[in-house]
């Protein structure tokens, strides 16, 4: 099948004629009055669907029964049954254990020593990884303890452990159902979509309906965002394997229980713990965003923070977050990428296990002296340091002497950039939008993504989220395009210098680990709330794809088009201009749709720091616990998310065959 | 000649291989010989077109066909991996088709086994482990399980690397993994698909040395596929040439370069070196009498006998196993198989 055949553009000639056509009509109906029903989306046109989907959901999580059985009660259950563990994680971890007596003194068990703990970590950070790695953990651990973070950091860890356990099985699951039929996972896919782009606002609020106000619902709703990722990740690991592989485990007899158990997930493990070690990282964004419903930790450290203008302590709570997101990272990272070696089976047993017993040892030993030494189970309180102490003071100081330049440049951006295009955004006439968005699919991907893009947008007017939905746009598109604009810059230059690549990618990576959360504190820190913070967290957020793409691309342009280029004659500046950048563009694009992508993540996440569009809808929803609101605005920004990346992907396929590339994945 | 007495054990029975939608109805539409615009036309793309060969107890069959003959999906056919659009499929008598699933396994289990080009080895699994998985999955125990196995690793000289793993293995030493792994159910029939292909050219040549000493020893039938038609000469007792699906001819390596089927055939034939494939017995004239007293086997390499028929004179005498002499040779009939 030749490429050409994949592109299912319209004819030239046709297409010149329906875009002069749209051009013309978009032009003329902005030229109408606001009174016209085809600029400002009537009242009247209006469906109001949120009253009554709240409605069927407060009913299914109160009233609603199946049979005998109260709906309410399975739910309750499902909570019941992953609180247990996490309870008792939580307990070992971070908080002990209480038993109330009436007519006694309570019972109080602590949790394990934070040595034993830090220790445990650290040989585990020896054994798959490295010295460094090894020391990286173990400071990190020591700074949670002297900065009085010790708790909430280990609470996080243990919400993370669970949400990844749970979600990690789960999923595991659901991409071993989508890779044996077909039919299953196709069917999965637009679920997929939209579970991984709604906003996560709108996860809370059916969780708090279902599970209650509290850890457990948060815990339910992260393990819903990790799960999809994990099912893709199992199902495209599965399918990666070699054919023989599978082949192989028929021959040799395997029944289709073995086959998969024994054969194929095994076979495939590699892929899948690296799977694991995107959950953990997305656990770790939910289950701090997921303190606004109790979730408690580091999230719930800076969010209080942040509520009571504490900035220092948000951001010595927010490098805690940092901390310990680049350190599971690494963590889980080595432990995916262990490579086995032979002669371990020869050993005595006590060897084979010697990291077991190690582990063991070191826990029983620290609790073992902790009565001796209690400084070894709690870091004594005499010896904290309170970081957040000195950040607010920091934070005034920035504030009374920059004071002028900082405002100066806040006001600049939001008069020459912000306001602008805000006011563009919401100017333009709904039917002329809709029509532009139809012609513009239709070009580039043919009739289908038409009417994706058109049918998304009506009913985003529909519902009656025109202006929300536009303002959402207006800094999601400000956002990419500055991103991109510098993202490309800085990405060429990686490209083309090894010491500013080896620079430029240490910081991605580092930005690529940290959750959303921790973008906003620095931004309010500096600017406070509005579209300038928002805006500056998502540039911030998404141009690290941005970067590491165009390097990429530039990096992977073939070394004998290179040699080519210059055997005709190319200067330097020319093959980059005519070679290099050309020859990237498809993998730039791609990585345009990452940037997109991610500024939407980003974006619902803004709501905190008072931005006004869609995501605003999605939080005031989970503090009124709005279900129908929450929900439908949350799908309103995900239907918007779906729709930029099919675009991007399609420009993407067009552009991609007018330069006689083979399409990147 | 010995070998045409054996019964045979594989026999397929004009196999159809199609894929698209609905392979199976269209294709009996399509009546007993459709060409390829027929199927392009409903979108088929044809694997292996109505095969039919035997193959028979204790001789290596090599079936060889450059990329996309169809002599990958023509070996899945035959182990019951692909399920045949048309035809039959017979295993020691077994219709593959008319099986349960369970007796399916059960004849993989004990029957057959496959060795593969990319060699298949399971990476979180020892070469013990890899060894011993189809005994694993067999519900044997641990100890005789491994017992097995390390027989079986002695055999294709991996001894003292048990507990390896496969990626700390050069190429060569994982597909002696992959085949001491086929080996220890102790199968009837052996398929070998492309088994040395991955491998560099001197590790195949004494992979193929080795193959052909293991199977002095163990007297399998064995159906092996490849796409060198040296490799194929060198170890098949008889070979199947395949081309778009098609078999072009079935035979001996011999039959095939003194008498060609056509020139797609020929074409291969061309540049084997003659002399270390023939046999005195093919090429030599039953009805002259020898006229002077140097004797040939009949079963040598011409390259073994060649110096003692150009030296010598007149009509060499043949002569068989028992001393019986069964033709005659003269140098002017070596001369054209000596370049």
């Amino acid at each position: 099948m030749s490429l050409a055949d994949t592109l299912p553009s319209p004819r030239p000639s046709l297409r010149s004629a329906v875009l002069l056509a749209v051009a013309l009509l978009a032009v003329s109906l902005s030229f109408l009055s606001r009174e016209n029903p085809l600029v400002v989306f009537p009242r009247a046109w209006e469906v109001d669907l949120a009253t009554p989907l709240g409605e069927t959901m407060t009913f299914l999580a109160r009233d609603f029964r199946i049979g005998p059985v109260q709906f309410s009660t399975v739910t309750r259950a499902i909570g019941w049954l992953i609180s247990q563990p996490f309870e008792l994680l939580a307990g070992v971890m971070a908080e002990g254990f209480s038993h109330y007596r009436i007519d006694a003194p309570t019972i109080y068990v602590p949790p394990l020593p934070w040595l034993g703990i830090t220790s445990v970590f650290c040989l585990t950070a020896w054994w798959f990884g490295s010295v460094p790695l090894a020391l990286w953990t173990g400071g990190c651990f020591f700074a949670f303890a002297v900065f009085g973070l010790w708790e909430s950091a280990m609470l996080t860890l243990a919400s993370v452990l669970i949400a990844v356990i749970v979600g990690s099985i789960g999923g595991i699951g659901l991409g071993i159902l989508g890779y044996r039929s077909r039919r299953f996972n196709a069917a999965l896919q637009p679920v997929y979509d939209i579970l991984q782009t709604l906003p996560l606002f709108s996860y809370l609020v059916p969780m708090i309906l279902f599970f209650g106000f509290g850890p457990v619902a948060a815990l339910m709703a992260t393990i819903v965002f990790a799960l999809p990722p994990m099912a893709r990740v199992t199902t495209e690991a599965l399918r990666s394997l070699p054919r023989s592989v599978s082949e192989f485990g028929t021959i040799a007899g395997c029944s289709p229980f073995q086959l998969t158990w024994l054969v194929r997930i095994p076979a495939a493990r590699q892929k899948l713990l690296l799977g694991v070690n995107q959950v953990i990282m997305l656990s770790l964004a939910v289950v701090i965003v997921a303190s606004l419903i109790g979730a408690g930790g580091l999230g719930g450290d800076v969010l209080s923070a942040l509520k009571s203008m504490r900035i220092g302590d948000a951001v010595a709570a927010g490098l805690a977050i940092t901390l310990i997101a680049i350190t599971i990272d690494r963590l889980s990272y080595a432990v995916a990428m262990q490579r086995r070696e032979h002669g371990r089976a020869d050993l005595p047993w006590h060897r084979r296990r010697a990291f077991g017993l190690s582990c063991t040892a070191l826990v029983v030993a620290s609790i073992a002296i902790s009565p001796l030494a209690p400084a070894v189970h709690t870091w004594p309180e005499a010896l904290t340091v309170s970081l957040g102490r000195y950040g607010n003071g920091v934070v005034q100081w920035i504030g009374t002497h920059f004071d002028a330049q900082i405002s100066w440049l806040r006001d600049t951006a939001l008069i020459v950039f912000l306001k602008p295009t805000k006011t563009f955004f919401l100017s333009v006439p709904w039917a002329g939008f809709v029509l532009v968005v139809a012609t513009l699919g239709w070009i580039l991907g043919g009739w289908r993504l038409a009417l994706l893009g058109a049918t998304v947008f009506l009913a985003i007017a529909v519902l009656g989220y025109w202006k929300k939905a536009m303002i959402s746009l207006y800094l999601v598109a400000l956002s990419v395009g500055s991103a991109m604009f510098i993202g490309t810059m800085l990405g060429v230059w990686a490209g083309l210098s090894n010491r500013a690549a080896r620079v430029l990618i240490a910081v991605v990576d580092v930005l690529q680990t940290l959750p959303t959360f921790v973008y906003l504190i620095p931004v309010v820190m500096l600017f406070s709330i509005g579209d300038v913070p928002a805006f500056l967290a998502i540039v911030l957020y998404a141009i690290a794809p941005a970067i590491r793409y165009t390097c990429a691309g530039v990096r992977g342009v073939p070394q004998a088009l290179i040699e080519g280029a210059r055997m005709s004659g190319c200067d330097n500046r020319q093959l980059v201009t005519h070679v290099k950048i050309p020859l990237a563009l498809p993998t730039i694009l791609l990585g345009l749709n990452q940037v997109i992508m991610m500024a939407f993540g980003m974006l619902v996440i803004t709501a905190l720091v008072g931005s006004r569009g869609l995501e605003e809808v999605t939080l005031v929803a989970v503090a009124r616990v709005a279900p129908g609101d929450g929900l439908l605005a949350g799908l309103a920004i995900a239907g918007m998310a779906i729709v930029c990346d099919r675009y991007v992907k399609a420009l993407n396929r067009v552009i991609a065959y007018h330069l006689g590339l083979s399409v990147p994945r | 000649m010995e070998a045409q007495e054996k019964p045979s054990i594989l026999e397929c029975m004009d196999i159809w291989k199609v894929f698209g939608n609905n392979a199976q109805s269209l294709l009996s539409e399509l009546g007993p010989n459709p060409d390829d615009n027929a199927f392009a036309r409903h979108k088929l793309i044809a694997g292996v077109r109505g095969v039919s060969l035997k193959v028979r107890k204790g001789e290596i069959f090599v079936i060889m066909g450059l990329s996309g003959s169809g002599k990958s999906t023509l070996v899945r056919c035959m182990t019951g991996l692909h399920a045949l659009t048309a035809g039959h499929m017979l295993i020691d008598g077994l219709d593959l088709a008319q099986l349960s699933d369970a007796d399916l396994v059960h004849l993989r289990r004990r029957k057959i086994s496959m060795v593969f080009q990319d060699f298949a080895l399971l990476p979180h699994l020892t070469v013990l482990g890899n060894v011993a998985f189809p005994l694993r999955v067999q519900g044997i125990g641990r100890q005789a399980r491994e017992d097995t196995a390390l027989r079986m690793i002695e055999l294709v000289g991996l001894k003292g690397r048990e507990s390896y793993y496969p990626d700390e293995l050069s190429g060569g030493q994982q597909q002696r993994v992959g085949i001491a792994r086929s080996l220890t159910t102790q199968p009837d029939v052996w398929f070998l698909d492309e088994p040395f292909s991955a491998l560099d050219p001197l590790i195949r040549r004494d992979m193929q040395t080795e193959f052909l000493r293991l199977q002095s020893m163990l007297t399998k039938t064995i159906v092996f596929i490849t796409h060198d038609f040296d490799e194929a000469v060198r170890l098949a007792d008889r070979m199947a040439v395949m081309k778009d699906g098609r078999i072009v001819q079935i035979g001996r390596p011999e039959d095939l370069i003194l008498s060609p089927a056509d020139e797609y055939i020929e074409n291969f034939t061309r540049n084997i070196p003659k002399n270390k494939v023939l046999r005195v017995r093919s090429i030599m004239d039953a009805r002259t009498a020898p006229n002077n007293d140097v004797a040939l086997p009949a079963e040598a390499c011409l390259c073994d006998v060649a110096e003692r028929v150009i030296t010598g004179k007149g009509h060499h005498p043949v002569v068989d196993a028992e001393g019986t002499v069964v033709g005659a040779l003269h140098r002017s009939d070596l001369a054209q198989y000596l370049v």
